[in-house]
């Protein structure tokens, strides 16, 4: 589904990803483990364009790919395909803070899609009650734990129907007794056969990866 | 160095104390010709002016040396309330003050000095097109344009125009003579109606100038002085008369032009019982009866403040989406757009209000006439001062709003952005949907601070004619000395009662939206 060859990227002088070679397949968890800055949340964001790199190739299903820039950005359209395919989930959530929960799914829908608020309502209530925050429609995020906070961000990602979706350390800024709710939704989606990249340190989520691959020093293997 | 030159002071201190003090006397240079100007013929600023050798030929009959002091012509009473021997006091006022009852209930006036004539004057091409050739064209009557009329503010002409004419014209005051001119010349007002000295000086200089219809309503130009120095007032009667009877006062006057037949009455007026009784007065009805003049004052007094409201609440807005969109090219357009936008913030920052007003409502249209492009003449024709004002605040607050918005903009995380992109959204749907909506609530607080700021701005608007709160009480004033501070409480209070309003529904938006702040 995924497949990315020989990823070159550099910070300044430095390497940060090394000919990076990888394959995710569909329907599979996939984790990311290894050292801190091993480079795993770099080839995360590269994936969806949020990172450019300089040498190397990703192809994203049949039909989509992005060739390295040498640091150039990417073509804006050939960016907007991918990321209609590519959902994310971020470490510190990037909830919008000045719409509700529902107003927050409703959002990639609507602005992204062009979906009229009706049927993106729908599709937001449902995806609420999918990750157990029914209750939580008209709450702001400000008012929302940690852990409701993400559970609103996944449902967010899964509401324009991506094909995969990355997790970039989702349990990270969780308290403890938080990350269960959040583990139990990621469940519930690998059950359901969704794609899924999760770079994480987490050893109980990386667990329940079908597949677990390691960065090292701005290269992947497989263990 | 230093001890020389105290030496050399005090060596002269005794010599001037021996003399008699100089009789300063108040004018306002900018009151221009031929009452008071610059000799351009030299290059050092000398004063010339028929005033200005009135003053010297009266100091002179006095004994005393002649010294000018510079104040604004509609203060120069107010001058004489301070005491006389406080430095920056004067002694006299004259500078084409006309005899007024109400300035006669605080200070002194002497026996005239000259006959003034209120002349109306317009561009010959003006006259044509329009049809205006006397004073009747500006009567009100359907199916003819309302006129446009250039006055000083708080002048007789003012007073008289807006009296006479009411509905027939619209009456724009300046504080110069200058600015009014050069709109009549341009043609962008139709008339200005000016006393006779002015006018005889600025015909004479303008060839494209004439003046239509007679010369109307004689007045009398008095110097005032201290009700409590009857002695320099004897002493200036006194030498008024004799320079009417010797002629000294004919040949200046003949020398400055200003001098006509209407002169000749000075001299009925030397022995008559003085001030005579019957002064016109606003606040008397026509049988004599006094009028109680506060309604007509708190009416035009609202409505001036309604022309406040009304510039602050449509330049505002403009001023907030300008700012803005200069805000988003700055932070999120290529650099080719940001760096002239930073430039032109700069710029508008940098310079005055007022300055830009000027430029907007006489320096442009000045330049689109030059241009010979018909379409450029016709919106330089239609600048009306209200629609110049509007353009300069929205301008002047554009730059201070798009530095607000700029700081909210920069101040909203950068996971906001990648949030949005990664859903599928374009740069501009994000910036739109996502960042600008975060940025416009950050900064409500400063930019509600500036709205309060830009409403009390508003005053600036007066140097382009245009009639507001501020400019109003000045031209009130002006009519009812005797009415000062409780008009200067008036108008501040109306100021007061419309901004605490806004400061309230400003602190009410903050704390609902402020409410439910973090978690991003």
């Amino acid at each position: 589904m995924i497949e990315i060859r020989n990823l070159v990227k550099y910070h300044g002088t430095q390497r940060v990803l090394d000919g990076a070679t990888a394959t995710f397949r569909a329907g599979e968890l996939t984790a990311l483990v290894g050292p801190s800055g091993g480079g795993k949340s770099t080839l995360l964001r590269c994936i969806n364009g949020l990172e450019t790199f300089h040498e190397g190739v990703i192809r994203i299903g049949e039909d989509s790919e992005l060739v390295g820039t040498a640091g150039k950005p990417h073509d804006a359209r050939r960016l907007l395909a991918i990321r209609r395919k590519v959902g994310m989930v971020f470490q510190q959530f990037h909830l919008f803070p000045h719409m509700t929960a529902q107003q927050n799914v409703m959002a990639g829908p609507i602005h992204a899609l062009g979906k009229s608020s009706a049927e993106a309502a729908e599709t937001a209530k449902a995806l609420l009650a999918r990750v157990g925050l029914s209750d939580k429609l008209d709450a702001r995020p400000g008012h929302l734990s940690g852990g409701q906070q993400q559970r609103v961000a996944i449902a967010r990602a899964l509401a324009v129907n991506p094909k995969v979706i990355l997790f970039d350390e989702p349990t990270s800024a969780l308290d403890p007794t938080m990350v269960g709710e959040v583990l139990a939704v990621m469940r519930d989606l690998a059950a359901g056969g969704q794609t899924m990249i999760v770079v994480t340190h987490d050893m109980d989520l990386a667990k329940q990866a079908t597949v677990v691959l390691t960065m090292r020093s701005g290269k992947v293997s497989s263990e | 160095m230093r001890r020389w030159l105290v030496l050399v002071l005090i060596a002269a201190a005794p010599a001037q104390a021996q003399d008699k003090k100089p009789l300063r006397w108040g004018t306002d240079p900018a009151g221009g010709a031929p009452y008071v100007y610059t000799d351009k013929t030299v290059e050092t600023e000398k004063y010339i002016g028929f005033e200005v050798e009135l003053a010297e030929y009266l100091a002179g009959k006095l004994g005393r040396t002649s010294a000018m002091v510079k104040g604004d012509w509609s203060k120069l009473p107010l001058l004489l309330k301070k005491p006389a021997d406080q430095d920056d006091a004067i002694d006299i006022v004259l500078n084409g003050y006309e005899l007024r009852k109400d300035l006669l209930a605080d200070y002194a006036a002497t026996r005239p000095y000259y006959v003034y004539r209120l002349v109306m004057m317009t561009h010959a091409e003006t006259a044509k097109d329009k049809d205006l050739r006397g004073w009747a064209d500006l009567y009100p009557s359907t199916g003819r344009a309302v006129k446009t009329v250039g006055v000083l503010g708080g002048s007789v002409a003012h007073r008289h125009v807006k009296k006479t004419f009411a509905e027939g014209v619209n009456v724009m005051t300046s504080e110069d003579v200058k600015p009014v001119l050069d709109l009549v010349l341009d043609r962008r007002m139709d008339a200005t109606v000016q006393d006779n000295p002015c006018a005889t000086y600025f015909l004479k200089q303008y060839p494209n100038l004439v003046a239509v219809g007679e010369p109307v309503k004689p007045g009398f130009y008095v110097i005032y002085y201290r009700k409590d120095d009857p002695a320099l007032g004897a002493a200036l009667d006194k030498a008024i008369a004799e320079g009417l009877r010797d002629g000294s006062l004919r040949k200046i006057y003949a020398k400055y032009r200003v001098w006509n037949e209407d002169q000749e009455r000075l001299w009925y007026w030397l022995d008559q019982p003085w001030p005579p009784e019957d002064i016109e007065d606003e606040d008397l009805d026509e049988e004599g009866r006094a009028v109680n003049p506060w309604p007509r004052l708190l009416k035009e007094l609202a409505g001036a403040a309604g022309v406040t409201v009304l510039l602050s609440v449509v330049s505002f807005p403009l001023a907030m989406v300008a700012g803005l969109l200069i805000a988003v090219g700055r932070v999120y357009g290529p650099r080719w757009l940001g760096f002239p936008l930073g430039l032109g913030v700069e710029i508008v920052r940098g310079t005055p209000l007022l300055l830009q007003l000027f430029v907007i409502y006489y320096l442009i249209p000045e330049l689109m006439f030059q241009t010979h492009w018909d379409g450029l003449i016709w919106l330089a024709k239609n600048l009306t001062p209200f629609l110049a004002g509007v353009l300069g605040l929205a301008l002047n607050y554009s730059a201070y709003e798009s530095e607000n918005y700029r700081a909210g903009l920069l101040a909203i995380p950068k996971g906001q952005m990648e949030a949005a992109l990664a859903l599928g959204m374009t740069r501009f749907t994000a910036i739109r949907r996502i960042v600008v909506p975060q940025a416009v609530r950050l900064v409500i607080p400063p930019v509600t601070n500036d709205f309060i700021a830009l409403f009390k701005d508003t005053s600036a608007c007066s140097v382009i004619l245009v009639v507001e709160l501020t400019r109003k009480y000045n031209e009130l004033y002006n009519f009812n000395r005797d009415l000062i501070v409780e008009l200067a409480f008036v108008t501040a209070g109306l100021y007061l009662l419309m901004s605490y309003p806004l400061s309230i529904v400003a602190n009410r938006l903050e704390r609902r939206l402020n409410a439910p702040a973090g978690g991003r």
